[in-house]
């Protein structure tokens, strides 16, 4: 690579032929322009499609939307979404619960019972797990839970059943990470001071992880919130609200009127399908605030562990 | 015709049924009649008589008090209709809450069969193989609907005239363009735009695609019906043809073919105006007769009139192609799959109610539900085989 | 959100101490977890306990061993097993609820394998339903593109034993091909939009302004499948289609470029589906990119500036050869994500079956969005063939999604994404 000398800076100044060392630099000059100019270019790719999705269901949704939606039912022809409304929180709460208890564990399992990188079956397991298309969990419940094995119909425990297998790989590796990254030192002064196993877990170790533990679970219910195809098969759709009832009685959800656009031509159901739209995105974004909010929080009261800047 | 098969045992008829619209007064005449006759019509909550003759309509429209909640899936052709229908009843008798969906007819026969979803929703009527597999499934006729098919060629006024060869030749990509000589030659004086026609069909399993394929099945036997050739189904596997697009429920036809120029996509007659609305326009179909016919009320009901008694006890007959010289050739029942035993008394209770009502020519099967939908009112004769039918559930 | 932890080359030279860098959990494979040590028995002023195993055995078989230790005296929680004897008359005073105490720590344990369970459960579940399927429909399943139910409306036939209605027959080769080429131009688009991104992010966008674009990145993450599949299909497709149609239109037929010519149709075909595709899996190559970028040493990357690179030739010399392995096991993880990609393909690409795409605007098909248009079709099929063959299909992207993921793993030893989903096929 040829060291350009210093007084090559002004190619454009000097009334002297230009020489190959200047050539050369104004080409790795042009050539840095432009790598920049397609780095901005990639930036913009990525900005412009968000915005104009978000910007696209707020300008469709906005202009019709009443408040009398998230009061009223869905009907035929469109109509409100509480039902939908109702049934996502039940069924995002309840893949939490489930999900989250069953990662945890399993989280819990792999960061404190197996070395690193071991673990062997179930961290195998949780791996392909987590690359199961979600379309093929909810064929096989469909087969297994709805119609099959178990003949619980269209419920919300089937539902809730593939969701949270669904997610269970999520939390575990979060959980894992967090266990793992809660310092050597915290556990050596436990022993230190003669904790039991159990007591310094609970008390020493889950407590900084609860943070990322959190991500994890809210990581979780984001996926819980979009997923469409198991739903389709185990929950189908309910224009009324989720009754008190596990089995045999079909759930609403908010993805199911977006996906019900491309069937439709009537301007009432197009509108219902915007409306949902943008109730989910407001939950998307809530839930990604609050992760933001909850890192930012553990990153100011644990110094060790701010990284740099860049 | 040779994709026709010989008659079960369990009575499936080759000949076609319908009913004038002439035939719908004589059954409100019926209706009447069976009114006058009928015990009173007390909603009490007792059950109806479990004996086959001595169910009628009115006597199952006895209503639940207790809280019912049905499921309906199916048919996007039904779906308009059905939509109406609950509009009122869950006004009228609220405690029974009826969910629909449009999910296309196969899914209306798969989920009936599955009794995941207490009434199915179906243009198409049980195969043998589904009557065999599920030997508790019905297929009960609700209403007469027909199908026509739209095309989006701007600058044509008036109603192109089409034959069910050629539209098997377009689908099956032997001919491709809009001024083809065989569309000429069926619409003499009308100049055809040079504009590639794109084909439409249904990506889901749909009663529009079973009644379609019957239609070109009937009209091409040597092509397009032939043993061994694409035949009739609710899905069919559909000869690739070059730009064509496939589309979900009969919304999402009407959306593709304005959406794209040159369209041809066979439609339910319930989307005949959101059709028109978009700028589509529809065809004059060639009968059995030679008559070009419009999917007008009369030709429906013509249509329908030749199978009023042709139509055997289970329900089961198509009416595509049938003999009536002023009948539109793509007619056809609208059908309610029901499993014979349900979840719980109540459940059919309620089932039996709302279908009853239904077929009431004073409830659903009146003019002002109907026409909304271009619909045409079940005969007399056929709405009793639909009342024999739904006295089995239980 | 949790840290990228990537295993690339040469990270010996982090200046910063192990127990403080937080990113890092290279602690040394000697260094055991505690509760796996028996240091606590050592330290613990307990009663010896004969039953103690011996040091360096899992705790779960202390936990999963029927002598078990007496309990500790704390209160009850996850992983109270393990660790040094209360004396037996403490344990014996608190009765039942440390029989209970005990017990936690073997639930939960139990409760971990729940994952493996039900995974070997949809693995059994699918081969069970699919090898009739596959017995019948053989090897011409992967060659040929044909989607025939067979005619139902007459008796049943069977081949090999299996039950199927007369004429079905069924290829998948179009699914095949349109799952691979659209997941293929989506990665290939998404790759050098990705990393330019980060780069730009990590190096000249102040701190306030990358936070921005990251909050961008999660919510592009985070946006659900099906408004994807809104977006492309009411908004986007027909975009494309009305304002690309004057190129298309004029393209000649010739070989290579036939493959773009139109007419552009509605929208809903094989280019819209791409770059959806690409939209979704952005994320998981800007982020990963990005927090590859903030690895790597500085002191490399300023020797190469010292030198007199501009800033595209050490970015090309040095820093994209650093991260290249970590990009190359982020992509295979997008790439995977795209190939089990369900609803917003079911929505834009027209899921016309039985041919490949002739341009690259003509409608197509994936196996994901394949399976979730004909489940409710395949049902009315009595026999119960076409359930099957479906089954068959789900067999085929379990493992074509198997295969980027284990790729992916080898590729790179951890890649965590970043905190929204990301690598989810949904």
């Amino acid at each position: 690579m040829v060291v350009v000398s210093a007084s090559a800076e002004a190619p454009g100044a000097r009334r002297a032929p230009v020489t190959a060392a200047q050539l050369h630099l104004t080409r790795r000059r042009f050539w840095n322009r432009a790598v920049w100019a397609g780095c901005v270019l990639a930036l913009a790719l990525v900005v412009t499609p968000v915005v104009w999705i978000v910007a696209g269901i707020l300008a469709k949704a906005l202009p019709h939307w009443h408040w009398g939606t998230l009061t009223t039912t869905s009907t035929a022809n469109g109509g409100g979404l509480l039902n939908a409304v109702v049934g996502t929180f039940v069924i995002v709460g309840g893949v939490a619960v489930i999900g989250g208890a069953i990662g945890i564990c399993g989280g819990i399992h792999l960061a404190e019972y197996t070395a690193e990188g071991k673990g062997g079956i179930l961290r195998g397991a949780s791996e392909v797990l987590s690359g199961v298309p979600s379309i093929v969990m909810g064929y096989v419940g469909y087969l297994a839970l709805v119609v099959g094995l178990f003949k619980w119909g269209f419920s919300l425990a089937a539902a809730l059943v593939v969701l949270s297998i669904l997610v269970i790989p999520y939390i575990t590796k979060s959980t894992e990470v967090a266990i793992r990254n809660v310092p050597t030192a915290y556990r050596e002064g436990a022993e230190a001071l003669g904790m039991r196993s159990g007591y310094a877990l609970r008390k020493v170790v889950l407590r900084p992880a609860l943070p990322g533990i959190a991500t994890g679970v809210i990581v979780a219910m984001a996926i819980a919130l979009g997923e469409t195809a198991p739903l389709l098969y185990t929950a189908e759709w309910s224009n009324t609200l989720p009754k008190a009832q596990l089995t045999h009685s079909p759930v609403g959800y908010l993805t199911y009127p977006v996906y019900q656009v491309v069937n439709t031509t009537q301007p009432s159901v197009v509108q219902w399908a915007y409306s949902a739209a943008l109730l989910l995105i407001v939950l998307v974004i809530l839930l990604i605030v609050v992760a933001r909010v909850i890192v930012s929080r553990t990153q100011r009261h644990a110094p060790e562990r701010q990284h740099a800047a860049r | 015709m040779s994709t026709r098969r010989l008659p079960s045992a369990l009575e499936r008829t080759a000949g076609r049924a319908g009913r004038l619209r002439a035939g719908a007064v004589l059954s409100a005449l019926a209706a009447t009649a069976l009114l006058l006759g009928a015990c009173s019509s007390s909603s009490s909550t007792s059950s109806s008589s479990s004996t086959t003759g001595a169910a009628t309509l009115q006597s199952l429209q006895s209503w639940p008090t207790s809280s019912v909640s049905l499921q309906e899936t199916g048919s996007s052709l039904l779906y308009p209709l059905f939509n109406l229908w609950t509009a009122y009843t869950q006004k009228q008798w609220p405690n029974v809450q009826i969910s629909t969906a449009s999910t296309g007819s196969g899914t209306g026969i798969s989920q009936a069969a599955a009794s995941t979803v207490a009434i199915g929703a179906s243009d198409a009527y049980l195969s043998t193989a589904q009557t065999t597999q599920y030997p508790g499934l019905l297929n009960v006729p609700l209403a007469i609907s027909a199908q026509q098919v739209n095309y989006n060629v701007p600058g044509l006024t008036g109603h192109l005239k089409l034959d069910g060869k050629t539209l098997s030749a377009i689908y099956q990509g032997t001919i491709t363009n809009w001024n083809d000589p065989a569309i000429a030659a069926l619409n003499p004086g009308v100049t055809l735009p040079n504009l590639k026609i794109v084909t439409i069909h249904r990506s889901d399993s749909s009663g529009d695609t079973f009644l379609f394929t019957s239609f070109l099945s009937a009209t091409d036997p040597t092509g397009w019906g032939k043993t061994g050739g694409i035949g009739y189904g609710t899905t069919v596997a559909w000869p690739p043809v070059a730009g064509a697009v496939a589309a979900q429920g009969n919304g999402g036809m009407v959306t593709a073919c304005a959406a794209n120029p040159g369209c041809v996509a066979y439609i339910g007659v319930s989307y005949i105006d959101q059709a028109t609305a978009k700028g589509l326009g529809y065809a004059a179909l060639e009968n059995k007769s030679g008559n070009f016919e419009l999917p007008t009320t009369d030709a429906v009901a013509a249509e329908a009139a030749g199978f009023a008694t042709k139509t055997p006890a289970n329900g089961a007959v198509s009416m595509i192609y049938g003999s009536d010289p002023n009948g539109y050739p793509i007619v056809n029942y609208e059908y309610a799959i029901l499993q014979t035993s349900q979840p719980n008394s109540t459940t059919a209770q309620a089932v039996k109610a709302f279908l009853a009502w239904a077929l009431d020519p004073s409830g659903g099967n009146s003019p002002a539900y109907l026409d909304q939908v271009h619909f045409v009112a079940l005969p007399s004769t056929v709405t009793q085989i639909s009342v024999d039918l739904l006295a089995k559930l239980h | 959100m949790t840290r990228t932890i990537v295993g690339t080359g040469g990270r010996g030279d982090s200046p910063l101490p192990p127990v403080l860098d937080a990113d890092e959990t290279d602690e040394p494979e000697s260094a055991p977890a505690f509760i796996e040590s028996d240091r606590f028995g050592a330290i613990a002023p307990e009663a010896p306990r004969p039953e103690e195993l011996p040091p360096g055995s899992a705790a779960s078989s202390a936990v999963f061993g029927p002598g078990g230790p007496r309990g500790p005296g704390g209160p009850e929680g996850p992983g109270g097993e393990g660790g040094p004897a209360v004396p037996a008359g403490e344990g014996a005073r608190r009765g039942a609820w440390w029989r209970a105490e005990r017990l936690m720590p073997r639930v939960m344990h139990g409760v971990a394998f729940i994952p493996l369970v039900a995974l070997a459960f949809i693995v059994v579940a699918l081969l069970i339903k699919a090898l009739p399927a596959i017995r019948v429909n053989g090897f011409k399943f992967f060659t040929t593109s044909v989607w025939n139910q067979g005619n139902f409306y007459a008796p049943l036939t069977s081949t090999h034993g299996v039950p199927h209605p007369p004429g079905a027959d069924y290829g998948a080769l179009d699914l095949i091909v349109g799952t691979v080429e659209s997941s293929f131009i989506a990665l290939a688009l998404a790759i050098p939009i990705g990393v330019g991104t980060a780069l730009i992010v990590v190096e000249k966008l102040p701190q306030r302004l990358s936070n921005g674009v990251g909050f961008f990145l999660e919510v592009l993450a985070g946006i659900p499948s099906v408004i994807f599949g809104l977006w492309g299909y009411l908004t986007f497709g027909p975009w494309l289609s009305h304002h690309l149609a004057p190129i298309a239109n004029r393209i000649p037929d010739v070989p290579v470029l036939r493959f773009f010519r139109g007419p552009t149709g509605g929208g809903q075909g094989l280019l819209t589906t791409s770059l959806i595709l690409t939209l979704m899996i952005l994320p998981i190559l800007a982020a990963t990119t990005r927090d590859l970028l903030r690895q790597v040493p500085r002191p490399t990357v300023e020797g190469a500036v010292a030198l007199g690179m501009t800033d595209s030739e050490s970015m090309r010399t040095v820093t994209l050869r650093w991260i290249r392995s970590g990009v190359i096991g982020a992509s295979v993880l997008g790439l995977g994500r795209a190939l089990g990609e369900t609803m917003a393909v079911a929505m834009v690409s027209g899921v016309i079956l039985g041919r490949t795409a002739p341009t690259i605007w003509s409608s197509m098909n994936t196996i994901a969005a394949a399976i979730v248009t004909q489940l409710d079709a395949a049902f009315t099929d009595a026999s119960g063939f076409a359930v099957r063959t479906l089954a068959e299909l789900a067999i085929v992207l379990f493992a074509i999604t198997l295969v980027a993921n284990i790729g992916a793993r080898m590729l790179v030893r951890k890649v965590s994404g970043t905190a929204l989903p990301v690598g989810r096929g949904v």
